[in-house]
């Protein structure tokens, strides 16, 4: 097999981030020639995890346009004013690099509902087969300066203690409302909340305050301004997703949301993409007469019908042509030696847990994500706590202080490493005649319902009409290109062989059946 | 449900054109398919063994090509029990590269994976590698050694019913920390969800129904889930 690139491409995808490679995936599963490039020695771009080490010297990096403002910080044991108790494990700087490799650090980390988007392509596409996932063990709220629980299926909301029974009732009542609530045919109760607010609605439904705090905050995910329209819609996404997997409505991928991208290369890949990373683009131009896009890369020129590229990996010559760079996400990593609420949160070594935040004004919020060695992205025996808010400033520790307040107040655990930097976006807008298409940088949300939205969208473009990511045939299923055994004489066959072959004609037959 | 009794999954990387494909179809299908060319749309693909009296189902992963410009993703290594690493002996080159995949097998897999070295092409008269050479660099990096050719059907039954064979062993054995063990276990070990290797778990979401998704309980200490749907047969 050749070591040269082919020139001739139906597709260039630029960035092995998550919408692209959602799109290279799409693209060959259809049968379009693609060549995914990534100018990175990883796969994931911004999408991407890291382990300690990787995360550090990305930090450290002159600033790249789709990360900014990055800052870390070792808290040493030394400065430390609390004694260092025996039992305690010592865990230094140069024991956390030690194992480096363990860690799994995301720069955009996600939370998936497991009947949300995300999971449900996945299933469609048969990229399941590609990734693991654990359940959340906890949803948790803060109450009273607290950081509790949040009741998720039936059983949990009778046995919880945190709860009183007439807020158990009225908790069951509330939940109910929204399950049979529909947008098309609304009562006369429902009508009346149309264009307000959430809250407004909340409030009417006369729950207590407890109550109205664990909606808000982490079944409704939603703030003061969050329509009523909306949060309904978000809670019935709740409903939806629970009693599927675990206890909690929710899934992280294990090692990281960085595996999510490859799922998706390797679908690409089995379908005939070529893929290369640590490869940059010095160029890229129009063809006048073919409205071809060529690409030159590495001394050679490559030729595309379609080029789909990463805000973050636009080639600096068309760079200006996409728009202004915008601060989009604030995030916090932080490295510690204890899980963050009590030991229910946290049974057998720490849970994978998640928790919204609101300010106290309730009009800016956070998604704090607590990973424990049970999702394969750290050491056993530490955490990693990760934040995220909307972008207000150029300053990502500033904009979630409010936030860090909340969750290191009462529980002050012992901090290791931290980490603050910001994740940028850009205003490109698509002109219809072009054939060079950029895709959005991670927004700020849960799961991954807008980034998929922006793949579907690019696709959709190039390839109207065909299907997106329609379900990749099992094994079992398939009969490899251009030796269809049938066509064989199956006389001329040893008889080990003729078995073999009935035994696949059969297996052949069995489908046809099922299907 | 099929029977068996254990599902392993083996990985396969080297150079291209070592003949990992090869070695795969031979063994899956007993085809040695002619020319080289990448196969698209194959994913792994799966064979069921009897070893010492138990139904093994064998699920074997190809790299889809992506070793071409050394690109293979990293989740390619995740949660593999046993890991292939092929070299042609009558090529230097493919020889030269194993400490670059030694490295890339120890970031990402298993620290406990079962790791064979295989020199592929015995049927080919230029021989580049003595098998000595590989047997000692195999014996030096801790790993089980075979020559094979997938061409001539030598030694390729073998290489996977000793992989087999080893595995059972592990996941016989109490030792609890092995690599190996049977799906449903290491899904309660790790707490790991599959979410659905069989194409019932479409039907099932498209259905909105939960069975065959693996529904669990959450009642151990560690909040782990278990899956019944990648999960050992009956």
């Amino acid at each position: 097999m050749s070591d040269e690139l082919p020139e001739d491409y139906d597709l260039i995808v630029i960035g092995t981030g998550f919408v692209e490679s959602c799109i290279a995936a799409a693209a060959s599963r259809i049968g379009k020639n693609v060549l995914h490039i990534d100018a990175n020695e990883y796969y994931g771009d911004v999408w991407s995890s890291f382990n300690l080490d990787a995360l550090i010297n990305l930090l450290e990096q002159r600033p790249e346009a789709s990360l900014r403002n990055a800052t870390y910080r070792w808290h040493d044991r030394s400065t430390s004013t609390e004694p260092i108790s025996p039992s305690h494990h010592p865990w230094t700087r140069e024991a956390l690099l030690a194992k480096s490799r363990r860690f799994s650090i995301d720069l955009c980390p996600r939370i998936l509902y497991a009947a949300g988007q995300l999971v449900q392509l996945l299933i469609k596409s048969n990229i399941c087969r590609y990734a693991e996932f654990r359940a959340l063990d906890h949803v948790c709220m803060r109450y009273n300066e607290e950081i509790v629980p949040v009741p998720c299926s039936r059983s949990d909301v009778f046995n919880t203690k945190a709860l009183s029974i007439v807020e158990k009732r009225l908790l069951m009542k509330f939940l109910n409302g929204c399950q049979v609530y529909n947008i098309k045919k609304c009562n006369d109760d429902t009508l009346a909340f149309r264009g307000k607010t959430f809250q407004d609605y909340l409030q009417s439904q006369r729950v207590t305050e407890k109550i109205a705090s664990c909606i808000m905050q982490s079944i409704a995910l939603s703030n003061v301004n969050t329509s009523f329209e909306e949060g309904m819609e978000r809670t019935q996404r709740f409903l939806r997703s629970l009693g599927r997997y675990g206890n909690t409505p929710f899934l992280f991928p294990m090692y990281g949301c960085g595996e999510l991208p490859q799922c998706f290369c390797r679908l690409c890949a089995v379908y005939g993409g070529i893929y290369c990373l640590k490869r940059a683009v010095d160029n890229v131009s129009l063809d006048a007469d073919t409205n071809e896009v060529l690409l030159s890369s590495a001394g050679k020129t490559l030729r595309a019908k379609n080029l789909v590229c990463a805000f973050g990996q636009v080639p600096s010559q068309i760079a200006s042509n996409f728009g202004e760079l915008r601060y989009n996400i604030s995030r916090a990593v932080y490295i510690t030696a204890h899980p963050l609420g009590g030991e229910e949160l946290n049974k057998g070594g720490g849970g994978v847990n998640m928790m919204r935040l609101l300010t106290d004004s309730g009009d800016r919020d956070a998604i704090f994500i607590q990973l424990s060695h049970y999702s394969g992205t750290c050491p056993e025996g530490l955490y990693i706590f990760h934040l995220t808010t909307p972008a207000a400033s150029n300053d990502p520790a500033d904009d979630l202080s409010p936030f860090t307040a909340q969750i290191f107040q009462n529980n002050e655990p012992e901090i290791l490493f931290s980490s603050f930097f910001t994740i940028t976006s850009s205003t490109f807008s698509h002109s219809n005649t072009s054939p060079i298409f950029c895709t959005d940088a991670p927004s700020y949300e849960l799961d991954y319902d807008a980034a998929i939205a922006n793949a579907r969208d690019i696709f959709g473009r190039i390839y109207a009409g065909s299907e997106f990511l329609p379900r990749a045939p099992d094994p079992e299923e398939i009969v490899v290109d251009g030796e269809d055994p049938s066509a064989l004489s199956e006389h001329n066959l040893p008889d080990d062989l003729r078995s073999q072959l009935h035994d696949l004609e059969h297996s052949t037959q069995l489908i046809d059946i099922g299907e | 449900m099929e029977d068996y009794k254990f599902l392993f999954k083996i990985v396969l990387v080297g150079n291209a054109g070592v003949g990992k494909t090869c070695l795969v179809r031979r063994f899956t299908q007993g085809l040695f398919p002619p020319g080289q060319g990448a196969t698209i749309g194959v994913d792994f693909m799966i064979k069921t063994v009897e070893v010492e009296g138990e139904k093994i189902k064998l699920q074997i992963w190809d790299t889809a090509g992506q070793e071409r410009f050394r690109s293979i993703t990293q989740s390619y290594y995740r949660s593999a029990h046993a890991l292939i690493l092929v070299y042609d002996i009558s090529c230097q080159p493919t020889f030269d590269c194993l400490p670059d995949w030694l490295r890339e097998i120890q970031e990402y897999a298993n620290i406990k994976v079962l790791k064979i070295l295989v020199g592929n092409k015995t049927d080919r008269h230029d021989r580049e590698i003595p098998t000595e050479v590989g047997h000692y660099f195999a014996k030096q990096h801790e790993m089980y050694f075979l020559e094979t050719s997938a061409k001539e059907a030598e030694n390729v039954e073998r290489l996977f019913y000793e992989i087999a064979a080893e595995l059972i062993d592990q996941a016989r054995s109490k030792d609890g920390s092995s690599a190996a063990t049977t799906a449903a276990q290491r899904q309660t070990d790790s707490g790991s969800i599959g979410l659905g290797f069989s194409s019932l778990s479409a039907k099932a979401a498209q259905s909105n129904c939960c069975s065959g998704l693996g529904l669990g309980n959450n009642d151990n200490a560690s909040g782990t889930v278990g899956s019944n749907n990648t999960s050992q047969g009956g």
